[in-house]
């Protein structure tokens, strides 16, 4: 289930006929969770999710969002991470969060919040990002903007509509945020979906990959020439299992920066014709487990070949982050450390 | 360094006949299912000759090389010749054998082309 996903969260409350939907919109100083992080708190009482890195904070919120799925509405809560004591000796990370509480009617055809998160999950189904925009005052209303260009729902003006969708344009590769039109305070929710680890060799490290990226909510296909190796026993939390020649199946996936493709074979006969494959698509991240030796022969073979310095530039090889680890599953967690290094922007 | 590493990694780091063909009138896939090769051997052909062959492989130096001399030889051969290529010619182009556990690199090329030899075959 990924954590923004506010359809899956729906789903798990299906038997609750109001929920209150809580979104990290804004934060200053240091917080846990991204801008975007939501939370389903059920009249059952239950809850999915979090925004907040939990504590008297979350105890302030959910109080909140019982309160609105009892009377209904929806509110714009500003908390402070600053507990007074933990202040003092210095634990707290401080800063302050704006989150927007929504109450829905999941099962109600005419509900606006939950159309909208609809029509995104339904984007995100098929490989594309979307932003929800939303008012952050007055009454809730919700204009949806895919990363196709296709466009659902209404803020309620049509040139408030064409305003936001210039910002949701930008925002679909900026990231979330609040901005503001003709005077509203809007918030810019973007939804991407899930990374995809394109995992070529089925080895033990494989394995422990797929695993790994179950927990941090990404999508894995194991890619392998060998049956015997690739099978469902083998990997049972991978999304997709491929058998067959890796250089074809890499090329058969659609490459964007939302795509991770992490080359643990050791085996050249695979290495090479995936790298001719990749080393010009825009994958988001390439990986090859070797030495630095061997990392420097691929390259000069490649280079023979007429790749460019900078093409090979993208290789990360060694793969991983120098953890200093050896196992299987510690190389893997090296491996998916740099991967989240890179994704967020930070030099690996 | 011995005479078939030397040849080896020449047709490796530059094989011959590498890539896909198009409108191919035949294609058969082979795989060695516990090292991993795979390779597709791709022909065309024209009154009862090889016109042109192709192979694309995920496959080891040894195994690419193999393709690289097998397809040289029989781009233009008749089919019938080119059914009776067998592994010892394939040894005598790469200037000796594989080592032990590596047979079976060297023989793949050959038994995909001889896959899709055959299937030109039950199309005629």
């Amino acid at each position: 289930m990924a954590t923004h996903d506010v359809v899956d969260h729906l789903d798990l409350l299906s038997d609750d006929a109001a929920v209150t939907l809580a979104t990290l919109v804004a934060a200053s100083g240091s917080t846990s969770k991204k801008v975007g992080a939501k939370m389903v708190v059920g009249a059952s009482g239950r809850l999915v999710g979090g925004v907040t890195i939990g504590g008297c904070v979350d105890a302030q919120l959910i109080e909140a969002a019982d309160e609105i799925v009892a009377s209904g509405g929806r509110r714009l809560l500003s908390i402070s991470l600053d507990d007074d004591e933990a202040f003092e000796i210095g634990l707290t990370c401080g800063g302050t969060v704006e989150v927007l509480l929504d109450r829905i009617a999941p099962r109600q055809g005419h509900d606006v919040i939950t159309a909208a998160h609809r029509a995104a999950h339904a984007a995100l189904e098929s490989g594309h990002a979307a932003v929800i925009v939303t008012p952050l005052d007055g009454g809730a209303a919700a204009l949806v903007v895919t990363e196709t260009g296709v466009r659902h729902g209404s803020l309620g003006d049509s040139s408030i509509d064409a305003a936001a969708a210039t910002i949701a344009a930008d925002a679909l590769h900026r990231g979330s945020r609040v901005d503001a039109v003709e005077g509203r305070r809007l918030f810019f929710d973007r939804l991407a979906p899930p990374m995809t680890l394109v995992i070529v060799g089925a080895g033990q490290i494989a394995m422990s990959l797929t695993r790994m990226a179950r927990e941090l909510e990404m999508r894995s296909v194991v890619v392998d020439g060998r049956e015997r190796y690739a099978t469902p026993e083998r990997f049972p939390d991978a999304d997709e299992i491929r058998v067959g020649m890796p250089s074809d199946i890499v090329g058969e996936i659609v490459p964007n920066q939302r795509v991770a493709v992490l080359l643990v074979a050791h085996d050249y006969k695979y290495e090479l014709p995936v790298l001719r494959k990749l080393l010009r698509s825009p994958v988001g991240y390439i990986g090859m487990l070797g030495s630095k030796k061997r990392g420097a022969a691929v390259r000069d073979l490649l280079r023979d070949e007429g790749f460019t310095d900078d093409e090979l530039g993208r290789i990360h090889t060694p793969i991983g982050l120098d953890l200093g680890g050896k196992s299987p599953p510690e190389v893997a967690l090296s491996i998916l450390a740099e991967v989240v290094a890179v994704r967020s922007g930070k030099r690996a | 360094m011995t005479a078939f590493r030397t040849v080896v990694l020449e047709h490796f780091r530059r094989p011959r006949n590498r890539g896909p063909l198009a409108d191919a009138h035949a294609s058969a896939e082979g795989a060695n299912p516990l090292c991993g090769d795979r390779i597709r051997v791709q022909l065309r052909t024209d009154h009862g000759v090889i016109s042109d062959v192709g192979f694309t492989a995920d496959a080891c130096a040894v195994c690419i090389a193999s393709a690289s001399v097998l397809t040289e030889h029989v781009r233009g051969m008749r089919l019938d010749d080119a059914r009776s290529v067998d592994v010892t010619w394939i040894h005598r182009s790469l200037e000796g054998a594989p080592p032990p556990g590596r047979a079976r690199c060297a023989q793949l090329p050959l038994e995909t082309m001889h896959r899709a030899l055959d299937m030109l075959h039950g199309a005629t």
